[in-house]
């Protein structure tokens, strides 16, 4: 693809409070997935990966530390280049500025003029997929509409009520659109995935209509809105989650412990990249007791870790038993504690002989850095 | 800023001792501990010891050490004035630059030092597995006006006939230095490093190429050179874990060493990091019928057997009621179902064919590179 051919807008503008506390500090994008990526890493690969150079990505203010600390200067991404740029911007800071909120439109048109490219593919934060963005530019050129939206074939039960759901004439022509919340009689729906491919020039004129019109809003929801009928929709077809609760979060993790969901996600022909940290590999002691679990670097297991995925720099103490949880990186949990059925953010500490325990519907979350001295039994 | 001190890493071995594993591959580039290379060790140290320059020198099998060191982004060498360079042999209109000895590989480099126009040359090689701040050493270099530092740790008695040995006064003024003897009156042995005035090692090393070639070696000629005219040589007493491991059993001993959480070498330390190049795999997953007990297991890796007291490197796939124990495994091998693997180094995407067995019981096995053993089934 020429360099230029097509730039990248990744908005991270979903919140969701069913996700707290694990994003009180951060935005969703940066949640850790499959022990040692971050979900933006899928997003960052799949632009990575289709040789697209040029990246505007969108974080409320506030969350931006782990974003700069994750990202960096974009090396891992392959943003790093001669002819490669990326920029943050911060939405808090749009909306603050009492101009009818133009100075969101003047960023986002002047970044989409000076990229000078013929499209722009759009990605949102909370859907979790490795897409092959050049194939999807392809069929958007064959099929000659003004936006390509994509869509994954879904149960309902795994939807949010904010979520736009597709009603198809064939497979590729959009009839109806709807939100989630508004069907609740099918139990496959056709989710739309928030990812879009649109000529850069339309886009722009989207945006100076809604700055005419003094419209509050964000691309995404304009891209939404401006889904018809003479939107062209592409199924993708691959591993895909859509997260938007600890239930959906936990349960996608989870799905990486089932072999061919997790062959689809990170062994496809596109690679997914994240931040290099230069770990020793884990070390399993003579007591270690280990069952289908994923583990990163820098580990240290001397106990039992059974249906679990852990993250980098964990210590597991001997006696210590870990069963149906994500463990972020640097938890340590002594000797003889139970962790079951939990979310354990970064840093923390589980005492020993101390018992955290959730339900498979209902798993416990401790927050970043918490020393957990007390049972919590949840549920 | 002034280039205070280039570091020049003789990464040239054959290697020939380690057989099988460097007959594509120059020694410091075998792999190492999992995630590491050999020459991962010395790059580190130059790294956090604050040495911004990097020769790194080359004569057999440069490929792959080319393509792991790059441009020194991996250790950070890459900065607007540090870098890592590959040198190599090359002819030129006054023939051909082929290296024939160690002191004769910096004397044909001397334009890449020349043009860094340093105030020290640390001498380094590229198949030590340690760790070690040559910025002490250098403060140890200037504090005794030395004109030649060489770093020395202490052998046990009865191996020090392998080493060369450093005899010294009560200051540490070397006196001295017997290549490997059979009496040694000593057991400082040298590690290899050496520290030189460069403008005193450069016109060393010119006169002799002028006159009679006969500086080839810093070990068998430049040494004692220095030491029959009386320079101020020195020896820096190092000590901490360090291995050579140049031989199939010391390769696979230091790799069951490095296995050990408590040893020496403190390969967790976060105010020393040993660096590497990155790969990219996913995280390592152990299946419900596989274990993994008192060994090191990286990135990618798949187990659906039993591993015990082993280092594996990246993606490597241990297939069902495979038994790998007191082993290697390097990155992309596969071991397949019910194969049994003992006290054995295994090559890079080396493949082992179902129920096959290796035994290096009697002596260690080695498996090279690709190599394919048994017969292998089409499945999965």
């Amino acid at each position: 693809m020429r360099t230029n051919k097509t730039c990248a807008l990744v908005g991270n503008l979903h919140r969701y409070n069913e996700l707290m506390p694990l994003i009180k500090r951060r935005p969703l994008a940066t949640l850790p997935f499959d022990s040692k990526y971050r979900l933006i890493d899928f997003n960052l690969s799949n632009i990575a990966n289709a040789n697209i150079k040029s990246l505007f990505m969108v974080f409320n203010e506030g969350e931006t530390q782990s974003v700069f600390d994750h990202v960096g200067g974009g090396k891992e991404w392959n943003l790093d280049g001669i002819q490669n740029r990326f920029f943050i911007h911060t939405y808090q800071d749009f909306i603050r500025k009492e101009d009818n909120n133009s100075s969101y439109y003047d960023v986002v048109i002047d970044y989409l003029r000076k990229s000078k490219s013929e499209y722009v593919v759009y990605m949102g934060s909370k859907i979790l997929c490795n897409i092959d963005l050049k194939t999807l530019l392809h069929i958007h050129q064959v099929r000659n509409c003004d936006m390509t939206v994509v869509y994954k074939k879904i149960s309902a039960e795994k939807t949010n009520g904010q979520d736009i759901l597709l009603t198809l004439d064939n497979d590729h022509t959009i009839k109806e659109k709807t939100f989630a919340k508004d069907v609740t009689d099918q139990e496959e729906v056709n989710l739309c995935a928030d990812i879009y491919i649109i000529k850069t020039d339309l886009l722009i004129d989207i945006l100076q209509q809604k700055q005419a019109a003094g419209v509050l809003g964000n691309v995404e929801s304009f891209l939404r809105e401006h889904i018809s009928s003479e939107t062209n929709a592409y199924e993708y077809t691959g591993y895909l989650n859509n997260i938007f609760d600890t239930l959906s979060y936990y349960r996608a993790n989870m799905d990486m412990l089932d072999t061919p969901k997790f062959n689809s996600l990170l062994y496809s022909s596109q690679k997914v990249y994240t931040k290099m940290k230069n770990e020793v590999p884990t070390y399993y002691s003579e007591t270690s007791i280990v069952n289908n679990s994923q583990f990163a670097t820098g580990c240290m297991i001397k106990g039992r870790v059974e249906r679990s995925l852990l993250g980098r720099g964990i210590t597991i103490e001997e006696g210590a038993e870990v069963f149906d949880s994500l463990l972020f990186p640097s938890n340590v949990v002594k000797p003889s504690a139970t962790v079951r059925c939990a979310i354990l953010d970064k840093n923390v500490v589980v005492d020993e002989e101390v018992r955290i325990e959730g339900t498979p519907e209902n798993p416990v979350v401790v927050e970043k850095g918490t020393h957990v001295t007390q049972d919590i039994i949840g549920g | 800023m002034k280039t205070e001190t280039v570091a020049m890493i003789l990464a040239g071995g054959q290697g020939t001792r380690l057989g099988k594993l460097t007959k594509n591959m120059a020694k410091p580039a075998v792999p190492f501990g999992g995630r590491y290379r050999i020459i991962d060790f010395t790059l580190s140290n130059c790294a956090n010891s604050g040495i911004k320059n990097v020769g790194v020198v080359t004569q057999y099998q440069p490929l792959e050490l080319n393509a792991h060191i790059g441009n020194g982004a991996s250790w950070g060498l890459d900065g607007i004035d540090s870098g890592a360079t590959i040198l190599q042999p090359y002819s030129s209109s006054e023939g051909s630059k082929w290296f024939e000895g160690t002191a004769h590989a910096i004397y044909q480099n001397m334009d890449y030092i020349d043009q860094l126009d340093p105030q020290y040359v640390l001498i380094l090689s590229g198949d030590h597995i340690y760790k070690m701040d040559y910025e002490a050493m250098l403060e140890k270099h200037k504090e005794n006006q030395a004109s030649l530092s060489v770093a020395v740790i202490e052998v046990p008695y009865k191996e020090a006939s392998r080493f060369g040995i450093m005899n010294t006064d009560d200051n540490d003024r070397i006196i001295e230095f017997e290549e490997k003897p059979k009496n040694p009156k000593s057991n400082l042995a040298s590690m290899g490093i050496y520290i030189f005035n460069w403008g005193r090692l450069r016109s060393i090393l010119r006169t002799s190429y002028s006159k009679d070639s006969s500086m080839s070696d810093f070990g068998k000629h430049v040494i004692p050179a220095y030491l029959d005219s009386g320079e101020n040589v020195i020896a820096y007493r190092f000590e901490g874990y360090w291995k050579d491991v140049g031989t199939i059993e010391s390769l696979w001993e230091a790799n069951m060493e490095f296995l050990d959480p408590e040893m020496e070498l403190d390969i967790r330390d976060k105010g020393w990091r040993v660096y590497s190049k990155n790969h990219i795999s996913p995280p390592h997953f152990i299946t419900e019928m596989g274990s993994a007990k008192h060994s090191l297991i990286s990135d990618g890796c798949y187990i659906a057997g039993d591993v015990k007291h082993s280092v594996l490197s990246d993606d490597v796939q241990v297939k069902d009621g495979a038994n790998v124990s007191d082993s290697v495994i390097m990155s992309g091998a596969t071991i397949g179902k019910n194969v049994v693997v003992k006290r054995a180094i295994i090559g890079e995407n080396a493949i082992i064919g179902d129920n096959a067995e290796i035994d290096g019981t009697e002596e260690i096995e080695v498996l090279g590179y690709n190599e394919v053993m048994g017969v292998t089934l089409d499945e999965d």
